[in-house]
């Protein structure tokens, strides 16, 4: 029996015992005094009654899912960093024959007088982790929605597979999404909430049960949301994302919140499912966890594309130089200015060089008997090359912190 | 050695064929019935709203059965209206009250986009809401409705003698006193769609389910039943009472009346909820 459905008898007996006694009543009575048209509403009373029964105690129907191959060893759980679950449930994967791409094509979505997306066009291409970088205010969120068919486009189109999302009549199933963690009812569960969810696209309990298991929330599926920390918010988003199994993901800074074991899991996560062939848009603000996670970028600024490169291309193209310390500085600096480099003293102590490689660095040093204490390459990290890249189209930027903290001491 | 179970697992078909309509409503009606029935908060109150509407139901009518029978009293008891009095004050205000957040909490909470992006067919997912909520209200108002029918004629037995259901006008007067529930729990969903804010939202269902009523006694003699007859409390009084007053409609012109609130709420949601963004 399910919980909730004892409730749900004693509801329907008490209401049943009402209309045997309005008959007892009506029979003691003088009956021929009823008017005739008086039955039938009577009898159509007891027709809500029977459909609430048959939603609450209808029979579930999971989705059709793949036969079970062999269960998964014990050790892929540790694999995945699902702690507190000891094994790993098997999660049959549905993936469309066909790869699914998302098309952004000259998207421009206005809010009055604001441009908050202004003639954007980018695909995301299956089989690999699209991060979707931006300043605060650069549309990420916006374009999110218009693909989610949640705001209209100005003008321009954003199809998944070819077809707006209003289209599908199950969308779950083909695109999960997660726009914001926090965005979940606190007075019901957990398991409620992803119940309701699955139920509105034919997913059965059974399913809801593994994502549970999936991402670790099993052991608080009955407790209230609202008493979640914003990490388990976070999981239980990235459930209500998998529950059809989709081939597409679509995430809005999912990695908010979670600790590092959680990270390196739902890395882990993206990286297996982009290697099956799924679409997979991830934004975020964490760029060491970008640089890690996306195969390719996405770089918008001001509503507009910025950058539609590869993570290792982006990364390497910017800037990069040679640090090297010597006891003589002067001497090498004199040489390598005369070699053609670009020379600029450290902070730190020692030079910055451009223009020149190490090797090329150390073979002058040696050849003029000039010791070298440290000498190493310094690639630009994915950070800098952001900063670098949409230090112009910033819409937030902070102030210095110093004078604030200043008047704040002035004034107390 | 990264997640070798994600791996392993074949890839498949597609989601499969389309769901037939049908199956379509019920999926929605079924999620929406859950995200109703899972919220303690909402059994406690219609609990409590329950347990209040019947302990005052037993106090009205104790007043009434105490009161002087024969004499001055110009009107005899009306002991039809009189079994909905605290049905009328207690519990139509919670009933509308949380059908109203049916809407505003998701908007509140931002659970709205998962709603629609889970259903992006706007209008099912206002359809299965109102189904949910308009039944629920329905079931619960005609369950108390008789419950306090019931409970008013046994304690006015011994003075006034109690009504049986077969008395003309009973079992209509006890129907629609449910209906009535119904019908602003439908108006209370109209306005929390429009509305999506629920302080406002609830000021406007109060309005159309209380308020309009009491600015139209004030208005002087023919044009506060002329006006009146069409607000949702004098066509509900005009279900439920067996001296009707002249002026007022007819138990069936009330019943259209009852039916156009709430039809015109959830009219104003369907055009405002697929033309706004969410």
């Amino acid at each position: 029996m399910r919980p909730g459905s004892g409730a749900a008898i004693a509801v329907v007996a008490v209401a049943l015992a009402f209309v045997v006694y309005c008959l007892v009543d009506l029979s003691r009575a003088r009956v021929r005094n009823l008017p005739k048209w008086a039955w039938a509403p009577i009898i159509c009373l007891t027709i809500p009654w029977g459909g609430i029964l048959y939603l609450i105690l209808g029979k579930d129907r999971t989705t059709p899912a793949v036969p079970d191959p062999a269960p998964p060893p014990d050790v892929t759980a540790g694999a995945l960093g699902v702690h507190s679950s000891p094994a790993a449930p098997h999660i049959p994967r549905r993936i469309p024959a066909g790869p699914v791409q998302i098309d952004v094509d000259g998207l421009t979505k206005r809010f009055g007088p604001v441009t908050a997306v202004d003639d954007l066009s980018f695909a995301v291409r299956p089989g690999r982790v699209t991060g979707f970088l931006g300043p605060n205010g650069a549309g990420k969120s916006t374009t999110l929605r218009v693909i989610l068919g949640l705001d209209a486009p100005t003008s321009g189109t954003a199809l998944v597979g070819g077809r707006r999302y209003q289209e599908f009549i199950r969308p779950l199933h083909e695109v999960g999404s997660l726009l914001d963690a926090t965005a979940v009812p606190a007075g019901r569960a957990a398991w409620s909430h992803l119940r309701a969810i699955a139920q509105s696209n034919g997913i059965g309990q059974r399913r809801v049960r593994e994502v549970l298991e999936l991402t670790g929330l099993e052991t608080v599926a009955s407790r209230r949301i609202g008493e979640f920390s914003l990490g388990m918010k976070q999981r239980l988003g990235i459930a209500a994302a998998l529950l059809a199994n989709p081939p597409v993901l679509l995430l809005d800074e999912p990695a908010n919140g979670l600790d590092p074991e959680g990270i390196r899991w739902f890395r882990q996560l993206l990286q297996a499912m982009a290697a099956e062939g799924r679409t997979i848009l991830v934004s975020s603000h964490l760029m060491s966890e970008m640089a890690q996670t996306a195969d390719h970028l996405i770089i918008i600024g001001r509503g507009r594309l910025l950058a539609d490169v590869a993570t290792e291309q982006f990364v390497s193209g910017t800037s990069h130089d040679v640090l090297v310390q010597s006891p003589s500085a002067g001497e090498l600096a004199s040489l390598l200015t005369a070699s053609g480099a670009v020379v600029a003293p450290e902070n730190g102590g020692g030079l910055a060089v451009t223009g020149m490689n190490a090797a090329a660095v150390g073979d002058l040093a040696v050849s003029h008997g000039i010791a070298v204490h440290q000498l190493v390459t310094r690639h630009g990290s994915l950070e800098e090359a952001y900063l670098a890249l949409t230090g112009a189209s910033t819409d937030y930027r902070a102030g210095s912190p110093l004078p604030e903290v200043q008047t704040a001491r002035a004034a107390r | 050695m990264t997640a070798p179970q994600l791996q392993a697992a074949k890839p498949a078909g597609t989601a499969g064929p389309a769901p037939s309509p049908l199956v379509r409503a019920r999926d929605v009606l079924a999620s929406e019935w859950t995200k109703l029935s899972s919220l303690r908060s909402n059994r406690w109150t219609l609990g409590a709203a329950a347990a209040v509407t019947l302990v005052l139901t037993a106090v009205v009518a104790a007043s009434f059965a105490a009161a002087p029978h024969s004499g001055q009293r110009a009107a005899p008891v009306d002991r039809l209206a009189t079994s909905f009095l605290a049905f009328a004050e207690y519990l139509v205000l919670p009933v509308t009250v949380l059908s109203v957040l049916v809407f505003t909490s998701e908007y509140a909470s931002g659970l709205i986009r998962t709603t629609f992006t889970a259903v992006p067919q706007r209008r099912t997912v206002l359809a299965a809401k109102a189904a949910v909520t308009g039944a629920a209200a329905l079931v619960i108002g005609e369950v108390l409705a008789f419950a306090c029918f019931f409970l008013t004629q046994a304690i006015l037995s011994g003075r006034h003698g109690g009504l049986s259901l077969a008395h003309p006008g009973a079992v209509r007067g006890v129907l629609a006193a449910g209906f009535v529930l119904a019908a602003c729990a439908l108006v209370g969903v109209g306005a929390g769609a429009v509305l999506r804010h629920t302080a406002g939202a609830i000021a406007a269902a109060v309005t159309v389910v209380y308020l309009l009523a009491v600015l139209c006694l004030v208005l002087p003699a023919p044009w506060n039943l002329r006006l009146g007859r069409f607000t949702l409390p004098f066509a509900a009084y005009a279900e439920v009472t067996a001296h009707p007053p002249a002026g007022l409609f007819s138990p069936w012109l009330s019943l259209l009346v009852l039916i156009a609130w709430p039809a015109a709420a959830l009219l104003a949601a369907a055009v405002v909820l697929t033309r706004r963004d969410v």
